[in-house]
């Protein structure tokens, strides 16, 4: 009796160590575990599933799937892994970005290993970088587009802030904060040599493409202006800016003149013919957070190095011309290789319009993301619709799931285009 | 009776003088001041818990030079580690290293998707936003009633209790233009950090907007730091984890 009386007298005691425990556990801060080290490595891995609802009219289905089993759909598993690590030595820092995807669907897989990125980085001094390697360096201020991204590969509108591969180049970084109404001027110099072994895509090689941006912050606006000399690809320049005219509203702009660009212009019977003029790209946008957390963009973009939807239907009449004789011929052989050039890249048209409405929070739910974007060639009025459901309430996982929507008549951009909807849906583990 | 006038005036007076007598914009100043230095680093945690129990926690690397110059690093988690974001005055930028360049990002948004927003991670001198509409006393403490300066500051109004022996915020209301109550800042358990910088170290917030969640910052490693001004730059954003010792 006694001893059972000890064992119930002793819980107030245990309760208040648990609760001790419990309050100390709620707010610890362990500072230690977060001290800097010499070499870091972190990344993610992803897995996706890609449904594809083919447009088997469509005359980029027809180039894309030509000589493989015709089918309505198509399922794609994609698994990606990426790595990115940090190497310090005093001044010196080596950093890098690896990226590695496998995929399957039914027609085949295919795999791909890369280092987006490379470079070592030299701080003599807090105003001076100096860097040498694979860098991907992000030029302009658009969010879907980025008409004076001169040395760095296209991004995907879809996915703007996915990680790209950069090229190898030589860069430095110098800042000057002159005060006052000019609050920040920061120059950066770029040589970007192109051989057959490196930055061959770039284009012609031989040439060791200097480009120049200079950034200023400048009462309250950002303004860049960047410049790419003659070399692998024709001389360019042009400037960006973008500006808070409240803190909720943001209006930026970019504007690039590409000069001689070489354009090649087929008509209906594939006769090809390559015009060179000068050409103006520029993009207009705006942010815009409202009281209750919905974020709109929008960008309106025009594409001085496009086809306009003249130039655009007689790439597709050449297609089914080529398509509407028996195969192989010599029409089709040119209509895969400028499928493959200029006719098929992504938004190879000349006007755009994107916008993309975004919920944080919704429905009451943190981390809980629903969005949807819109992107409508203003030419041909053909668009493409996405709405998106995207959650990060695990920690350090992230969950998507985007069905694409493709609306357009026969010869328009989103109506050519290889399907004309696909669900996705992925999940990433960042560790 | 003239006498007796005179000595009601007199007792008038001496009710209403410390009233009169407080500086509002003084208390405000010593109320920046012993939060943070002027310019300083710290490391803070961010905790979001949610009405289910579950939490999340970022952990931020902090460099502020001036009145209103701020740069934050994320450490952790993972999803979040390498991000950087700067403030300069009214101008906030976020740079995630996937997309490689930074974009602005306002002020009431938040990089965490927490009841805390960017204005809070990003916080500069309160008298660098706001100016003091009124300042009483209420026993032990301080009432002190802020308006902000300018459109672009996150929060219209606060209402900001200061407890007059330390000199340090005990509880701020953030109020909306409309009048709304936006959050609630209770700030807890004052620490020394050494250096002669002694504040809360807890900093719990709660918003009617977010009911349920709850949101906790704890400081540490807080201490006084000079740093050049390239630092507070969109170019060097790529690089601020270099200025960690």
């Amino acid at each position: 009796m006694k001893r059972r009386r000890g064992r119930w007298s002793s819980w107030p005691l245990v309760l208040l160590v648990v609760a001790a425990g419990a309050h100390a556990d709620e707010y610890s801060f362990d500072v230690s575990q977060f001290e800097k080290k010499p070499f870091e490595l972190n990344g993610y891995a992803e897995l996706k599933g890609e449904d594809f609802a083919l447009n088997r009219d469509a005359a980029l289905y027809k180039l894309n799937y030509y000589g493989q089993p015709q089918r309505e759909s198509l399922t794609r598993a994609t698994e990606t892994l990426e790595l990115a690590g940090k190497l310090r030595h005093d001044i010196a820092t080596f950093d890098f970005r690896t990226h590695s995807d496998f995929q399957q669907d039914q027609l085949g897989s295919d795999q791909n290993n890369k280092f987006y990125e490379a470079a070592l980085s030299l701080r003599p001094r807090s105003d001076l970088t100096l860097e040498a390697g694979k860098r991907a360096l992000s030029w302009g201020k658009g969010y879907a587009f980025n008409p004076i991204g001169f040395v760095q590969r296209p991004k995907d509108p879809n996915d703007p802030q996915l990680a790209r591969e950069g090229y190898v180049m030589a860069d430095g970084d110098f800042i000057w904060n002159p005060g006052s109404a000019l609050q920040t001027v920061a120059l950066t110099p770029v040589l970007l040599p192109v051989t057959s072994d490196v930055n061959s895509d770039f284009g012609a090689s031989g040439h060791p493409n200097p480009a120049l941006k200079l950034y200023a912050l400048y009462r309250d606006t950002d303004i860049d202006f960047a410049w790419q000399g003659k070399g692998s690809r024709p001389a360019r320049f042009g400037m960006d800016f973008a500006r808070n005219l409240k803190s909720n509203f943001e209006i930026h702009g970019e504007w690039a003149r590409i000069l001689q660009f070489a354009k090649p212009v087929t008509d209906a019977n594939g006769s090809v013919t390559t015009e060179v003029s000068n050409a103006t790209s520029y993009l207009l946008g705006l942010r815009y957070l409202t009281e209750g957390n919905t974020t709109y963009i929008a960008e309106l973009y025009h594409n001085g190095t496009g086809y306009s939807d003249v130039e655009a239907d007689q790439f597709y009449q050449l297609v089914e011309s080529a398509f509407a004789q028996p195969q192989p011929n010599p029409l089709l052989a040119k209509a895969l290789a400028l499928g493959q050039g200029s006719y098929g890249r992504p938004f190879a048209g000349e006007n755009y319009l994107y916008f993309r409405a975004q919920q944080q929070d919704a429905l009451g739910i943190v981390y809980f993301q629903p969005a949807v974007f819109a992107m409508l060639n203003l030419d041909d009025r053909s668009f493409q619709v996405t709405p998106e459901l995207q959650y990060t309430g695990f920690n350090n996982f992230e969950l998507r799931l985007r069905l694409y929507l493709l609306h357009g008549a026969s010869s328009t951009d989103f109506g050519e285009k290889p399907n004309d909807r696909k669900l996705e849906f992925y999940v990433r583990y960042y560790f | 009776m003239r006498m007796r006038l005179s000595l009601l005036l007199f007792g008038f007076l001496l009710l209403a003088s410390p009233a009169f007598a407080l500086d509002g914009q003084q208390i405000l100043q010593q109320v920046d001041r012993n939060l943070e230095p002027e310019s300083y680093e710290s490391y803070r945690k961010l905790i979001d818990i949610q009405p289910d129990g579950t939490r999340r926690e970022y952990v931020l690397w902090t460099a502020k030079k001036g009145r209103d110059k701020v740069v934050a690093l994320f450490l952790s988690p993972a999803s979040d580690k390498g991000r950087v974001t700067l403030r300069l005055g009214d101008n906030m930028w976020l740079y995630m290293p996937s997309v490689g360049k930074p974009i602005r990002i306002t002020s009431l948004q938040s990089v965490t998707g927490s009841v805390f927003n960017n204005a809070d991670i990003l916080r500069i001198d309160y008298t660098a936003e706001y100016d003091v509409e009124g300042a009483e006393e209420q026993g032990d403490r301080y009432l002190l009633t802020l308006k902000a300066k300018t459109g672009d500051v996150a929060y219209d109004r606060l209402k900001m209790w200061v407890d007059k022996r330390h000199q340090l915020p005990v509880t701020i209301e953030c109020y909306a233009a409309s009048g709304l109550l936006l959050k609630t800042l209770h700030f807890k358990d004052i620490k020394d950090f050494g250096g002669g910088i002694k504040r809360p170290a807890t900093l719990e917030t709660d918003s009617p907007l977010y009911k349920g969640y709850k949101s906790v910052m704890l400081w540490s490693g807080l201490k006084k730091a000079s740093f050049p001004d390239e630092v507070f730059t969109l170019n060097y954003l790529p690089r601020v984890e270099e200025l960690r010792k």
